[in-house]
């Protein structure tokens, strides 16, 4: 967001309309950048000033724990993402246009219904007596039920779902932006479909990938519902941390502290990210 | 700058704000805040002419931050016990005013200057009969995956209960359990961590029981009559139940003062806990109550369970909550 703004403001046509950009710049002051400094503020005076909030948060082997895992989740989760979201993207850039859209809003369409009851259906779907459970133990593949709930695997789960459109969408449009004639091109030269694939078709998805990836990533950070319900206590996330810290011990200066280091933490990634891919080809698949 | 902050937020939070006639309750929801409503809050404006507004869930932050914000849309919430000592002591909430709400039937375990209690009610050990062979009649036994294999499942949350039980199963004497031993529960709890399913809201635990996602565990006794009363196949054990309870306060600054101190007189009188205690299985803390309560009812609430009764200590907890806080997450998270 920044960085669209800064763009805005060098470029030359908007010099004499500046004046026009005042209400979306006192929104996003208010609402954006005063919040992020009280927030600031707050982990550094209370309930006394000083830094004693970040030595905690960075001195403690649990912190130190859930900030792990949260990134753990979000690297685990947007990797899965990625594999799932690929072929679906590139079975909807090459598919006849009308059945393409009837697709499209599938997708869309499950973005439209509740977190919470998508993340409760997964719970009834993979706990110990859920329905996969009971079938595969019905049909004799498993003796004992598998454990998909409580764990990694449950919160991989859940979260790919509920972000795969986030991913397809900027994927969709990347490599529908490809001249299908490359990969002719490819094959006429001798490629492989594998060949044609790694050297022809990834590369030039990879913005497309790169900006879904981080959305992905971001968001995945930030996570706390379905976490909360599908994770287990050690697989807990800093939202959730978070979340007890203002909520329930009212330790509101350590809790704006760990909100403050995530948030930095996001804002160093993103920045890294726009000097791998460039700036321009990420925000703009974005 | 602080104060910006807290009055944004209470400012986006003021939606439910009363007028002169009016008051805002604040509890949990779900089947508790409906019994409420019903016990307290239409009889209390039937009679009062005063209007009792709902909203809810108690959020203990957002209450804190109306406080700060001198912007308190609650006048009434209900809220656990360990949490207002504390919040007391924080200078969070109005004293009561005894004058208008009458103390002498009180249970004096759940009433003190800033809290009269809201209801009481008692961690039972429940089971789902189709899932466990045998009767388990002890917390030892929610230790023993031996004798009792399966999930157990247990409340997820830094409070008064789960260390006490790992405590006495280990062996403590009810009245040696304060000052709680953190080493000693901790390691007990160990023993069994892998086979614990945590539930983090009245409703989970209910559903873990039901399906037999976790064959017994530790309860809110209101919810396994719930549970019964839904004809779930669910055993029950009362041997050493563990008392808790909500309590009543109004936040510091609340608008309706007045108003908020007639309605706590009504919720607490031996009408209100009488029928909040039928509908809803807890018990009440007015020792008046139960001579307006069917007896079969009373049969079920955790007064009639006094034998081996143990009170957690919520003066202790409010005194060491947040030490507890960070082994309890510090743990859960290894």
């Amino acid at each position: 967001m920044p960085v669209q703004a800064q763009q805005g403001i060098a470029s030359p046509r908007t010099s004499a309309g500046l004046g026009g950009l005042a209400p979306a710049l006192i929104l996003i002051g208010l609402f954006f950048v005063v919040p992020v400094l009280a927030l600031l503020l707050r982990s550094v005076t209370d309930p006394v000033a000083g830094l004693q909030n970040y030595a905690a948060l960075l001195g403690d082997g649990t912190y130190a724990r859930v900030f792990f895992n949260t990134f753990l989740v979000a690297f685990v989760v947007t990797i899965v993402t990625v594999l799932v979201a690929f072929p679906v993207a590139w079975m909807l850039a090459i598919m006849p246009p009308a059945l393409a859209s009837l697709l499209f809003s599938i997708i869309i369409l499950s973005m439209w219904t509740n977190l919470l009851t998508r993340t409760y259906a997964w719970m009834v779907l993979l706990q110990r007596t859920g329905v996969i459970n009971r079938a595969l133990m019905s049909v004799g593949i498993i003796d004992q039920p598998l454990p998909l709930i409580n764990n990694l695997t449950g919160v991989t789960i859940g979260m790919v779902y509920i972000m795969l459109p986030f991913m397809i969408l900027p994927l969709v449009g990347t490599l529908r932006a490809i001249d299908p004639m490359t990969l002719r091109a490819a094959a006429l030269c001798g490629a492989s479909p594998f060949a044609a694939f790694l050297r022809i078709l990834l590369p030039l998805s990879l913005p497309g990938i790169a900006a879904g990836g981080l959305m992905v990533f971001v968001m995945s950070l930030g996570y706390f519902v379905t976490p909360a319900l599908l994770g287990g206590t050690s697989n807990m996330m800093l939202a959730e941390m978070i979340a007890q810290m203002i909520q329930s011990l009212l330790n509101w200066g350590l809790g704006s502290a760990a909100a403050f280091i995530l948030l930095v933490v996001t804002m160093a990634l993103y920045a890294l990210q726009l000097r791998l891919v460039g700036n321009s080809r990420a925000t703009g698949a974005a | 700058m602080k104060l910006i902050f807290a009055g944004i937020l209470a400012g986006l939070m003021a939606t439910t704000a009363a007028k002169a006639d009016e008051m805002v309750f604040t509890s949990w929801g779900g089947t508790t805040q409906e019994a409420q409503t019903k016990s307290w809050a239409e009889p209390f404006s039937a009679s009062s002419s005063i209007k009792v507004l709902q909203d809810g869930p108690t959020d203990y932050g957002k209450l804190k931050a109306m406080v700060d914000a001198k912007n308190v849309t609650w006048d009434v919430v209900d809220v656990e016990m360990d949490f207002a000592i504390k919040a007391a002591k924080d200078g969070l909430l109005e004293p009561i005013d005894f004058a208008v709400v009458p103390k002498d039937d009180l249970d004096p375990r759940f009433s003190n200057e800033n809290a009269v209690g809201s209801f009481y009610y008692s961690f039972v050990l429940a089971w789902n009969k189709g899932a466990v062979s045998g009767e388990p009649a002890s917390w030892a036994d929610m230790f023993d995956t031996k004798k009792f294999p399966g999930k157990r499942t247990f409340y997820k949350w830094s409070a008064p209960g789960v260390i006490e039980i790992a405590l006495l199963a280990d062996g403590v004497p009810a009245d040696k359990l304060y000052p709680l031993d953190l080493d000693r529960a901790f390691k007990k709890l160990d023993t069994i961590k892998s086979d614990i399913v945590w539930w983090g809201g009245g409703a989970e635990s209910q559903q873990l029981i039901a399906s037999g996602e976790a064959a017994f565990g530790q309860l809110w006794n209101g919810r396994v009559f719930a549970l019964e009363k839904d004809g779930a196949d669910v055993g029950i054990s009362w041997n050493q139940n563990l008392t808790a309870a909500d309590v009543l306060v109004v936040p510091k600054g609340a608008k309706n003062k007045d108003a908020a101190m007639k309605f706590l007189a009504a919720a607490t009188s031996p009408t209100g806990q009488a029928k909040f205690a039928e509908a809803s299985g807890y018990a009440p803390i007015n020792t008046k109550a139960k001579t307006e309560m069917p007896t079969d009812v009373v049969k079920g609430l955790p007064d009639a369970h006094v034998d081996g009764q143990i009170n957690l200590d919520m003066n202790y907890w409010a005194e060491h909550r947040d030490e507890i806080a960070k082994r309890w997450y510090a743990w859960q998270a290894k």
